[in-house]
């Protein structure tokens, strides 16, 4: 009996605590929703550009972009995140915290969204390509006109992931003093030694925001499905 | 007027010499069709005349004018190529497509374009499915729009590289029909075919490559009925059973 009590109590607590803190969470939340959406926009830009110049005839080329993808995907985001805001000044170059974040986030994408670009581009029938050259277009033109919007539909499952990733590598932003949702989840946490409803409320954003996610990149895939068979 | 003239023209594949010699002319008007074994290096000649393969040897004069790779965007626009895959884009549906070159390439205006577009999906018969995409055609309907589509550039020459193959052979009458309009109309066509009797029709020449080499030219009569060449008689042998 008493311990049914006490569960009851607690669960109330527990709640009450979700329900205070919930709102505490939102600017963390928005930085959060800030860091994903810039550092996909730009890592998409920068996967896009990096693909291409991949696909190149320029040998050169190939082996910097190759060299970007190695160092990018062969070490932590933490220590890329570090290196940017704690080991750039040592350089001289002093970046503020979260356009470091981004730059950071930006290219760690950046490098996974290439290649998944690459493939998709890779993907695409060689027939498509000798049909739009035969037309008398330039390389760029086919790729421009014919190979990339049928590799950019090709890539949308593989992008949602990595969106995905991105939203919660996002949360790694919290070690160079960025108040996003993690760090605040750590503020609330020390301060109130209330640790598990904190984090909990936490966790339910992050989900809230990449269920989102997953929702609008399923419309835009059934969009882009028209088309097909 | 020879609207193409083939020079000695060589291709390696690696070590394997797949095109060995080869001396071609084709008038303005002129129908040719290639036929030969598969592996004789037939689609391969197709293919180095547009440079969709780099010749390794000779020389390819199309409408008076020496081909080389640096100009060869002007010269892809005289020539068309209808593909055995039809290699339409999935996602333009079909007027899309036969649009595609005259507003990219030709930077024609969009209203000019449609109504060109529109003329040529009339004239093969597809009027109807100007707003379906391609996955929603069967794969004679597909062919003809490819056809189409190459026409849009006003091409001097239209190269057709097996067109019928992938076909039911249902389907192939309607591709084969819409190519005999365009013979009929005087346009130059070079086609690579197994349809042997679309050839006896057609053709104005029909030449027999084997090994990489032109083995025996001539008119659809000489070839079919009078075939001098032994592999020629063979090759016919097989497929005329």
């Amino acid at each position: 009996m008493d311990a049914i009590i006490n569960l009851a109590n607690n669960s109330i607590e527990f709640f009450k605590t979700v329900v205070e803190f919930a709102p505490k969470f939102i600017p963390g939340v928005i930085l959060t929703l800030q860091l994903a959406f810039f550092s996909i926009i730009l890592g998409m830009i920068i996967g896009l550009v990096v693909a291409v110049l991949k696909l190149t005839k320029y040998k050169w080329l190939k082996k910097i972009m190759n060299v970007y993808i190695t160092i990018v995907r062969g070490t932590p985001l933490l220590l890329q995140l570090y290196f940017i805001f704690y080991g750039l000044p040592s350089l001289g170059i002093m970046i503020d915290s979260f356009p470091s974040a981004i730059i950071a986030l930006a290219l760690h994408n950046g490098a996974y969204i290439s290649e998944i670009f690459r493939g998709s581009i890779e993907s695409i029938d060689y027939g498509q390509r000798e049909a739009a050259r035969s037309l008398g277009m330039t390389k760029w033109q086919a790729m421009k006109r014919v190979v990339l919007p049928q590799a950019f539909k090709r890539s949308v499952p593989a992008l949602g992931n990595q969106f995905i990733i991105a939203v919660k590598d996002s949360s790694l932003a919290s070690v160079i003093t960025i108040t996003e949702t993690m760090l605040l989840a750590r503020q609330f946490g020390a301060a109130t030694f209330n640790v598990f409803p904190i984090y909990f409320t936490a966790g339910v954003y992050y989900l809230i925001i990449t269920m989102g996610l997953t929702k609008i990149l399923s419309m835009v895939e059934q969009k882009l499905k028209v088309n097909e068979r | 007027m020879s609207m193409i003239e083939i020079k000695n023209l060589h291709k390696y594949f690696g070590e394997l010499e797949v095109l060995r010699g080869i001396d071609l002319t084709v008038d303005e008007s002129e129908v040719v069709c290639l036929i030969g074994s598969s592996g004789s290096g037939k689609s391969t000649l197709l293919r180095c005349i547009n440079f969709l393969e780099e010749k390794n040897e000779g020389e390819i004069y199309i409408d008076g004018q020496l081909v080389t790779s640096k100009d060869i965007n002007n010269i892809r626009q005289k020539v068309g190529m209808v593909f055995q895959r039809f290699n339409l884009f999935p996602h333009m549906t079909v007027i899309q497509n036969v649009m595609e070159g005259p507003i990219t390439v030709k930077k024609m205006a969009k209203k000019e374009a449609r109504d060109l577009a529109m003329a040529l999906l009339e004239k093969v018969n597809l009027l109807d499915k100007a707003d379906e995409y391609p996955a929603m055609l069967s794969g004679g309907q597909q062919q003809r729009v490819a056809i189409a589509r190459s026409l849009a550039m006003e091409p001097k020459v239209i190269l057709f590289d097996e067109p019928t193959s992938a076909l039911d052979p249902e389907l192939v009458g309607e591709v084969l029909g819409v190519m005999n309009d365009l013979a009929k109309e005087g346009r130059t066509m070079i086609i690579v075919t197994h349809e042997m009797g679309f050839a006896k029709e057609v053709a104005d020449r029909v030449i027999f490559i084997h090994d990489g080499q032109i083995a025996e030219e001539g008119t659809p009569e000489d070839i079919f009925d009078r075939p001098e060449n032994e592999r020629l008689q063979n090759f016919l042998g097989q497929i005329l059973v």
